[in-house]
């Protein structure tokens, strides 16, 4: 492996802390979309890595898996965005408290 | 004769329940005539039994009560001579004034509650004579306080009147108390609470608990009888209507005390000790009341204040060991003391309904017939000679001097002082009442004709009462000792000092009746000087009493309502309450549908989480 699995792990941990720190942080729907999908790709990374990493290819389909999935998420999830933007003329999550749950 | 018996006391007790339960809706003069008829019944029954006394008595059992374990209350009469003549004393009092209440309360709308509540006194009363266990007596004794709460409130709408009702209830209360305790005890250490059961094994106990259980009985029977220092609720009691006080002061409540002595006698007889104590409470009373009576304004007051001290005298026979002394003195007193407190009701009317003596003045000319009743009534009680009340007073005095020590002697002197300021008192309130000009400016209320009759009997009574227990040096044979059995009352004094006593009464009645002359034979109004102010408010026992023990009392009420209560109670539960409610605001806080408040709470739980395992994995 070119890259050691150490750097590996630590850029993940990095991306995913970054990304919840967007999701936590941010007022915004896009945004926190935008953080979700910063910490779905670095869990993304580590499966490649761990893939790269014990030679099998589990990790690899995981990942292709999982970018289906994200793909379908953020169609759904930007759709979703557009709609409550039309209901109350904002995207700020603060608002979207009706369903008090 | 079971049917008679148990008549003298069913009757009054039927009267008052028919007419508490339907006087209201039966037409107006039938429930005065149960009431009437219940109380006459009951002295005819008491009559046509006394034989039955005679001896040992004669015990009935009706029915038994309460029974659990080896305990046994019966309802059960016990008639024997002392309850016979005592019975014979209540029922007969008790009727005449009965008829003397019809004419007072003719105009009264109140009229059936009254009358319910006369005959349910007499029934307490009755109940209480002719016990034969103590817990009967003690149903009795609380019927008394409770008939007597009602009807010295009876005027309920005056609030002063009712205050003397609870005065009454609750000062008696503290005696019933100590009663209750020495009840509770005779039947721990007996097992029975049956009178004669109790007097027979008495002997074997030991002089300590002997000496409590009578001190026991002797805080019961003051606070029934009004003695020292359970007293002051007697004077406030005249609040009650003019019947209602003869009634108390004679043949009920204030005698039920030294009944109860009389009746324990066996056992407080015992303890030397005890002896001194009631001897000395009744002879601080007879003084302390006598001197009391010396400058009250009120006619019935000074009625009130001198049954105080007549009664102090009966405690004093009794402390002296002589219970026909007692008895006899309480049974004349009955006489004459009815008889005074239904003349001065007379005379009240006579007066436009003044209470006030200074007001008063020149009712000799309004009505001579009240002024010769009252005065019969005034002469006994302050024991003019050959009157029934000379020959009783004098008996008590005679067995004070009979003991010969320098404590009884010393009695005796207190005795002659008191029986000094009796007759003083007794001519005082004659002279303001009768002599002299009319004072006020009321015009006369003719007492009608019931209301002065049953004044004959009672002053016939009273005036010739002494021959019940006539001594031997009047030709008499002591009748009254004989038939309670107590023979060794009867005194065996040398005929000098016999005589000499009698000179020492003589004297002393005509002494009093001289410097009452002297300074009340032409009213002059006096401003009141302070011994005068310090007696009238009977030593300012009230505002003892008030100081010592209604203040702190409530004191303590209201810190127990204001600090403990509402600051400690309702803080400690309003407290639980507010935070309860504070802690639900908060939590309804995090349930708000804020999506980054979860997110933080998630979060921060994992890292919570993940730090913990971190945590115990490095250590």
């Amino acid at each position: 492996m070119i890259v050691p699995m150490e750097h590996l792990l630590i850029l993940a941990t990095l991306l995913f802390v970054l990304g919840l720190g967007c999701v936590m942080v941010r007022r915004n729907l896009i945004m926190i979309l935008i953080g979700v999908e910063i910490m779905i790709n670095s869990v993304g990374l580590v499966l490649v890595g761990a893939s790269a990493f014990w030679q099998q290819v589990d990790g690899q389909i995981m990942v292709l898996i999982l970018m289906a999935i994200t793909a379908a998420e953020v169609a759904i999830g930007l759709a979703l965005v557009v709609y409550l933007h039309q209901q109350k003329k904002s995207i700020d999550v603060g608002i979207f408290d009706e369903m008090r749950g | 004769m079971d049917i008679l018996l148990t008549l003298i006391l069913l009757l009054p007790l039927a009267g008052g329940v028919i007419n508490a339960c339907f006087g209201k809706r039966l037409p107006r003069p039938v429930p005065v005539f149960i009431a009437c008829g219940a109380v006459i019944g009951s002295f005819l029954a008491a009559v046509g039994s006394f034989s039955l006394a005679a001896g040992d008595g004669y015990r009935l059992v009706l029915f038994t009560w309460l029974k659990s374990g080896n305990f046994q209350a019966d309802v059960g009469l016990l008639f024997d001579p002392l309850a016979a003549i005592m019975t014979l004393m209540v029922t007969g009092v008790a009727s005449l004034i009965h008829l003397y209440a019809v004419g007072y309360m003719e105009d009264d709308s109140d009229q059936v509650r009254f009358f319910a509540l006369l005959n349910l006194f007499v029934f307490a009363m009755l109940t209480i004579v002719l016990a034969d266990n103590l817990l009967l007596l003690f149903l009795g004794w609380e019927g008394v306080g409770f008939c007597s709460y009602g009807l010295i409130g009876f005027w309920y709408r005056k609030s002063e009147n009712a205050a003397a009702g609870r005065k009454a209830f609750i000062v008696t209360r503290i005696g019933d108390l100590f009663f209750a305790v020495a009840l509770l005890w005779l039947f721990a250490l007996f097992g029975t609470i049956s009178i004669e059961g109790i007097n027979a094994q008495v002997a074997g106990l030991d002089m300590t608990t002997i000496t409590l259980l009578s001190l026991l009985l002797l805080v019961g029977a003051c606070g029934k009888s009004a003695q020292l220092p359970l007293m002051s609720w007697l004077p406030d009691a005249m609040a009650g209507p003019t019947p209602v006080s003869a009634l108390i002061h004679a043949a009920t409540m204030v005698t039920a005390g030294v009944y109860l002595l009389c009746r324990m006698f066996p056992l407080i007889s015992l303890s030397p000790t005890a002896m001194a104590a009631i001897a000395l409470v009744g002879i601080a009373t007879a003084l302390y009341a006598a001197t009391c009576a010396l400058a009250q304004n009120e006619i019935k007051r000074v009625l009130a204040y001198s049954t105080m001290s007549q009664v102090g005298y009966m405690f004093l026979a009794v402390g002296l060991g002589s219970v026909s002394a007692a008895m006899f003195h309480l049974i004349t007193h009955a006489f004459f003391k009815a008889l005074l407190f239904m003349a001065a009701g007379c005379v009240i009317n006579l007066a436009g309904h003044e209470n006030d003596i200074r007001r008063m003045g020149g009712m000799r000319r309004r009505s001579p017939l009240v002024f010769w009743l009252f005065i019969a009534g005034i002469l006994c009680l302050a024991g003019a000679p050959l009157t029934s009340g000379f020959f009783s007073k004098d008996l008590i005095l005679a067995t004070a001097f009979a003991h010969g020590d320098l404590f009884h002697q010393g009695l005796y002197g207190l005795g002659v002082v008191t029986a000094l300021l009796t007759s003083f008192y007794c001519f005082r309130l004659a002279y303001l009442v009768f002599g002299g000009d009319y004072r006020g400016d009321e015009l006369p209320h003719e007492p009608n004709g019931l209301m002065l009759w049953p004044l004959w009997p009672l002053a016939l009574l009273g005036l010739g009462g002494g021959l019940l227990n006539l001594p031997h040096l009047f030709g008499g044979d002591s009748w009254l000792s004989g038939w309670l059995g107590r023979e060794q009352d009867i005194l065996h004094l040398t005929i000098t000092s016999e005589y000499l006593l009698i000179g020492t009464a003589l004297a002393v009645f005509a002494l009093g009746w001289l410097l009452a002359a002297l300074r009340y034979r032409r009213y002059v109004h006096r401003p009141g000087s302070v011994t005068a102010e310090f007696l009238l408010n009977g030593w300012r026992a009230d505002e003892l009493f008030d100081l010592l023990l209604v203040r702190p009392f409530k004191k303590i009420g209201r810190f127990c309502s204001q600090g403990v209560e509402i600051g400690l109670i309702e803080g400690v539960l309003s407290g639980t309450v507010r935070g309860c409610n504070d802690l639900g605001t908060r939590l309804r806080g995090l349930g708000a549908g804020k999506v980054n408040l979860y997110l933080h709470g998630l979060v921060w739980g994992f890292v919570v989480i993940v730090g913990w395992f971190l945590l115990r994995a490095l250590i």
